[in-house]
């Protein structure tokens, strides 16, 4: 199999200040859904404050790899590497507090406000002694902050049940916010969002991306999202598992 | 007279080419039938049960005379009944208490979903060997430790609800959806803010109805355990009998009745609120 390493030379021009190593390394990765391959031998090195577009028709094992690489899914082959601040290489299970997941269902809590469903995003960053009664004031101010900018401002006291699918969405992005990871996995982010919204939340995660060096992958649908957003493209073939591409996106 | 062309046989009409086959269907023989014909056996042979005493005794007269005692009630020893009443109420309210403080953490351990296996297998030993021991014998062993006081009823009946709210608290747990709780975890929450932030919002309301419920249950319970000694209405029933005041018990039963259902509309009204407050879910 060819190796289809990004070189440096296409790191693309967000990431301001990276170390040479790459943020996020996958060799030879191949996933296994049952008793069919949905990728195989996926060798990709992103760099550290790219975002990453992950395309591909539905069921062709897009949320699957974004579960390996949170560490969420044993890989059946190969491996997935994650690089921290000081350039030691990890498993993704071990920097679990600076991965940030938009999940595909939200994974919301029905019967808690808005507000502490956001604030949740912290609890990788406190003890459990500090959240046993709510949380510090600066991570409330920083919740109201991120919830303001995604439109939630008059909804941050609801239930989330009470709120609608949208809402709902962008409650979990926020979570996803607020926690401030190294690495953004988004699965369909947008999926119930407006053309507005779309816009202002992809916008912001381009904006974690080029201003604080934070990497992002996410799945997209929209053809014309990735090439306004994204820096790389990676699409998965249904076809053919080891048939995977990666394309730099030209703007 | 050409015979008419014999139809091609189809095996499996409804799946289109090139889809996999439909799955046969599942087979007759499964936990639900095979639960039901058990059950038939069983009653089979529990019939001999209802044979009874085999001599021809007139039920019916002895029915309307016994029940004849009870009317109409005794009112007079409503001062009584009343004092008894609030005293079985305290031993209801505490045992409740007490019961819900011990059980939490106990269900906790004993949540397969939560617990590894080596802790949730003795936690829920402990909770069947409460359950096991009928609230009468608690309360024997209540009064031999403690004497014949209500306190013997409080312990009584904690130790006896501890085996039925550590079940419904831990059957609670494993039966709500644990995607968030892990979904924290993924997100670099520890087990105890997963627990906190995730698992138990989900179970509140499952564990407040079951705690109201446990009162209600140990309201009723609490009266029968005075039968022994341990306080409440159940000593006055018992002397009752014994002098076959079936008036008086009558009055007893009324007043046990009243306080029942009073609870018990306003466990509904308060499960009403917890439901509908969480069925609003779009």
């Amino acid at each position: 199999m060819s190796e289809r390493r990004i070189q440096s030379s296409t790191t693309p021009p967000v990431s301001r200040g990276v170390a040479s190593a790459p943020h996020l390394e996958l060799r030879g990765l191949g996933l296994k859904r049952g008793d069919r391959w949905l990728v195989r031998g996926l060798n990709l090195a992103v760099p550290r404050g790219a975002f990453v577009a992950v395309v591909g028709p539905s069921g062709v094992g897009k949320s699957s790899f974004l579960s390996a690489v949170a560490g969420l899914l044993e890989p059946t082959e190969g491996e997935v590497i994650v690089r921290c601040h000081q350039g030691c290489d990890h498993r993704p299970l071990e920097l679990q507090h600076c991965t940030g997941i938009v999940f595909q269902q939200n994974l919301l809590t029905p019967n808690a406000t808005v507000l502490t469903n956001t604030l949740a995003g912290r609890l990788g960053r406190r003890s459990a002694w500090r959240t046993l009664f709510g949380f510090p004031r600066e991570d409330r101010q920083a919740a109201y902050r991120i919830l303001c900018d995604l439109g939630l401002g008059a909804q941050v006291h609801r239930w989330s049940c009470q709120t609608s699918g949208g809402e709902q969405q962008r409650t979990a992005i926020a979570r996803a916010l607020l926690q401030e990871p190294d690495l953004y996995l988004a699965d369909e982010p947008v999926s119930a969002l407006d053309a507005y919204l779309t816009g202002r939340v992809l916008g912001l995660l381009r904006q974690e991306a080029r201003e604080h060096g934070r990497t992002v992958l996410c799945v997209l649908h929209n053809a014309e999202l990735v090439e306004r957003f994204a820096d790389l493209a990676l699409s998965f073939d249904p076809g053919d598992p080891a048939n995977w591409k990666v394309r730099e996106v030209r703007r | 007279m050409s015979a008419p062309t014999p139809a091609p046989v189809v095996v499996n009409p409804a799946t289109p080419p090139g889809l996999p086959a439909e799955p046969p269907p599942p087979p007759r023989i499964n936990v639900f039938t095979v639960t039901v014909a058990a059950f038939a056996l069983a009653v089979i042979a529990s019939w001999p049960a209802m044979r009874g005493s085999g001599r021809d005794l007139d039920t019916w007269a002895n029915l309307s005379r016994f029940l004849g005692h009870f009317f109409p009630p005794d009112w007079s020893v409503w001062r009584e009944t009343l004092r008894a009443l609030g005293e079985t109420f305290q031993i209801a309210v505490l045992a409740t208490v007490f019961a819900t403080v011990l059980s939490l953490p106990l269900a906790v351990i004993g949540a397969r979903t939560i617990a590894p296996a080596w802790l949730v297998a003795p936690a829920r030993l402990v909770m069947n060997f409460s359950r096991t021991v009928p609230s009468l014998v608690w309360a024997l062993f209540g009064v031999a430790i403690v004497g014949a006081n209500p306190l013997a009823g409080v312990l009584a009946l904690t130790l006896y609800s501890l085996g039925y709210l550590g079940k419904f608290f831990s059957d609670a747990f494993e039966s709500v959806d644990a995607e968030v709780a892990r979904g924290l975890s993924a997100l670099g929450a520890n087990r105890a803010q997963a627990f906190q932030y995730g698992l138990w919002p989900h179970a509140k309301p499952l564990i407040a109805s079951h705690v109201l419920w446990m009162l209600e249950y140990n309201l009723r319970a609490a009266s029968i355990i005075g039968y022994v000694g341990a306080g409440g209405l159940g000593a006055q029933l018992a002397s009752y009998y014994e002098y076959y005041a079936w008036d008086k018990v009558a009055t007893v039963l009324l007043f046990i009745l009243a306080l029942v259902t009073v609870l018990d509309l306003l466990g509904e009204w308060v499960r009403r609120r917890i439901t509908r407050s969480l069925g609003v879910r779009k």
